[in-house]
């Protein structure tokens, strides 16, 4: 089972990746720390799961070659699941890339990182009622501390593709 | 199904709508940080008072501390007399080799692999590259250097670059090589061709850095100077003549941030790996080259048929074509080698920053055949104009100013 680690610069994928295989990739405080993609890897109850670190991308249309490696590193991976790290003081811009990995048939997992930060911002989601209408698994997380990586893990098997047209529906009953 | 980009839009909205709430926002004491230290009035004094710090910590540390404090004297005292005494066979050529100059009081002059090779490699460069990455990583992890990136920016743009470009110019004085490969988060070919040329050209690495600190120290001003006035000057021509545009990006500042302990061990200890697997090998391979080049009159040979390009063009001595060809391999050593050499102190600058300038060091040059080998050969054909040019001009800088 191969997962990829998709999403804008600097929401903490590599610090995501480094908490879940245990492998050293750098990672900073700034956009475009990643530009080639690291790989690892862990076991989830049992299984051993490849993951890849992918060089973060605003969306599927790449504009420099960093994106570029990570738009190529999702079509090769046809059979991968995603997990589409969002920061969440920024969520909405971060459910445009995720949208467009649902539309291309992915099953994704939304980890919504940073958490601590929205905190800080008074922003509050309800991460039930998120994961309810858009009908994949969503988690909050902390990834420098470590908060929610052990449950992002486990909810990697849960993830299946889903048809966009269906959260249309959910948003609009 | 696949949506337009404005259903997703809509639709983003109305979900959003329905799970996130938004509280009265508090202005916390990062923004306060945050705010000061990019607005140009006073971000450009805490700046300023970065760069020194950070360039006199660098100092201190590396050169006075470890290298002068303790390992001049391990390696100058102990080390070097006692291999010049037990090692066999002195004047033969492996005694030349190894250890080098039988007469030499320093592990500067004496040159051989194992004396002056491995004092370079673990007794100046690093603890300047420690010292280097250490406080280059706590300004990462803090989310200093894209607000740096914010004040540079109208520099920057003069000079066909996005104020982003600072990051690849700061990771380059670490290492050229990280350098290079930071460069590909910029869009557009000629913002790449731009950057990754001023790089290899201008941008001398930690390890040249610490060497030239502890050799230079007098001098250091003027070469930064020079390399800085020389990026700027190239910068300005290349945008000029390269066909290209250099787009706005919009550009995320990210919040400031406690650097976490293990996240700056883990980094600072990446990054000198590379150091131990790389340059040590480098440095001691570049002093048997280098010897063996010696011992086969190549060099001599070298520095009297350029004799009048080094002479009477540049304005350096002779020998200097020696630590030229060091350079090829790593510039530390070639910094290291011109130290030794009989010069005035203009000459000791001219020649540092030819040094610099000059061919980017073997792994760099591998770097940049990786990123295409067109821009390769573009860049060397800049390359080798600005050593001509500008090596010429520091020269003439030096006639009128009555130095040289």
């Amino acid at each position: 089972m191969r997962v990829l680690l998709m999403g804008h610069p600097n929401v903490g994928k590599s610090v995501v990746f480094n908490r879940l295989t245990g492998v050293d990739v750098i990672a900073s405080n700034y956009p475009g720390t990643t530009v080639e993609y690291a790989q690892g890897s862990t076991r989830v109850e049992g299984e051993d799961v490849t993951v890849i670190d992918v060089p973060g991308t605003f969306s599927l249309e790449p504009k420099d070659s960093a994106e570029k490696v990570a738009v190529e590193m999702l079509e090769q991976e046809r059979g991968a699941v995603v997990i589409s790290v969002i920061d969440s003081s920024k969520v909405e811009r971060g459910l445009y890339l995720t949208l467009e990995l649902i539309e291309r048939g992915y099953p994704v997992i939304l980890a919504l990182n940073m958490w601590d930060i929205a905190k800080d911002k008074m922003i509050d989601i309800d991460v039930k009622k998120l994961s309810r209408i858009m009908g994949i698994p969503v988690v909050s997380t902390i990834a420098i501390s470590g908060d929610g990586i052990r449950k992002l893990a486990s909810l990697i098997k849960e993830a299946k593709p889903i048809k966009v047209d269906e959260i249309v529906e959910r948003v609009g009953s | 199904m696949s949506l337009t980009v404005d259903e997703r839009w809509d639709l983003i909205d109305s979900i959003a709508k329905k799970t996130i709430t938004y509280g009265r926002y508090k202005e916390t004491l990062k923004d306060v940080i945050g705010e000061l230290t990019v607005k140009p009035m006073t971000g450009i004094p805490i700046a300023i008072t970065t760069m020194y710090a950070f360039w006199s910590i660098f100092g201190s540390f590396a050169g006075t501390l470890f290298t002068d404090g303790f390992f001049v004297k391990l390696f100058d005292e102990h080390w070097l007399p006692w291999m010049q005494a037990h090692f066999p066979g002195a004047g033969g050529w492996l005694y030349y080799i190894i250890v080098g100059d039988p007469a030499a009081d320093n592990c500067f002059e004496a040159f051989g692999m194992l004396t002056s090779g491995i004092f370079v490699a673990i007794g100046v460069v690093l603890p300047a590259i420690f010292i280097f990455y250490l406080m280059l990583t706590l300004l990462e992890d803090v989310g200093y250097l894209p607000r740096l990136a914010v004040l540079v920016d109208t520099v920057l743009h003069k000079i066909g670059l996005h104020g982003y470009a600072i990051v690849p110019t700061i990771l380059a004085l670490g290492c050229n090589v990280p350098g290079v490969t930071a460069t590909r988060i910029l869009e557009t070919r000629k913002e790449r061709f731009v950057m990754m040329t001023l790089l290899a050209i201008f941008v001398p690495c930690g390890a040249q850095l610490g060497i030239m600190e502890e050799v230079v120290p007098e001098s250091m001003g003027l070469i930064i100077l020079y390399l800085i006035i020389g990026y700027f000057i190239t910068g300005l021509v290349l945008n000029k003549i390269i066909p290209g545009i250099s787009p706005e990006i919009l550009m995320d500042v990210p919040p400031y941030q406690k650097p976490l302990l293990s996240n700056v061990i883990l980094k600072v200890w990446v990054r000198m790996k590379s150091f131990f697997k790389t340059a040590i090998p480098f440095v001691l391979l570049g002093c048997v080259i280098v010897n063996v080049l010696y011992l086969a009159g190549f060099i001599q040979w070298l520095g009297s048929t350029f004799s009048p390009v080094f002479v009477t063009w540049f304005g350096v001595p002779e020998a200097t074509a020696g630590p030229l060809v060091a350079a090829f391999l790593r510039k530390d050593l070639a910094v290291a080698q011109l130290s030794v050499i009989e010069m005035s102190a203009y000459q000791m600058v001219t020649a540092v920053v030819l040094v610099s300038i000059y061919f980017p060091c073997l792994a760099t040059f591998m770097m940049l055949l990786k990123e295409g080998w067109k821009e390769l050969l573009g860049s060397l054909a800049v390359l080798i104009s600005v050593v001509f040019l500008y090596g010429g001009l520091l020269h003439l800088i030096g006639i009128l100013a009555g130095v040289a």
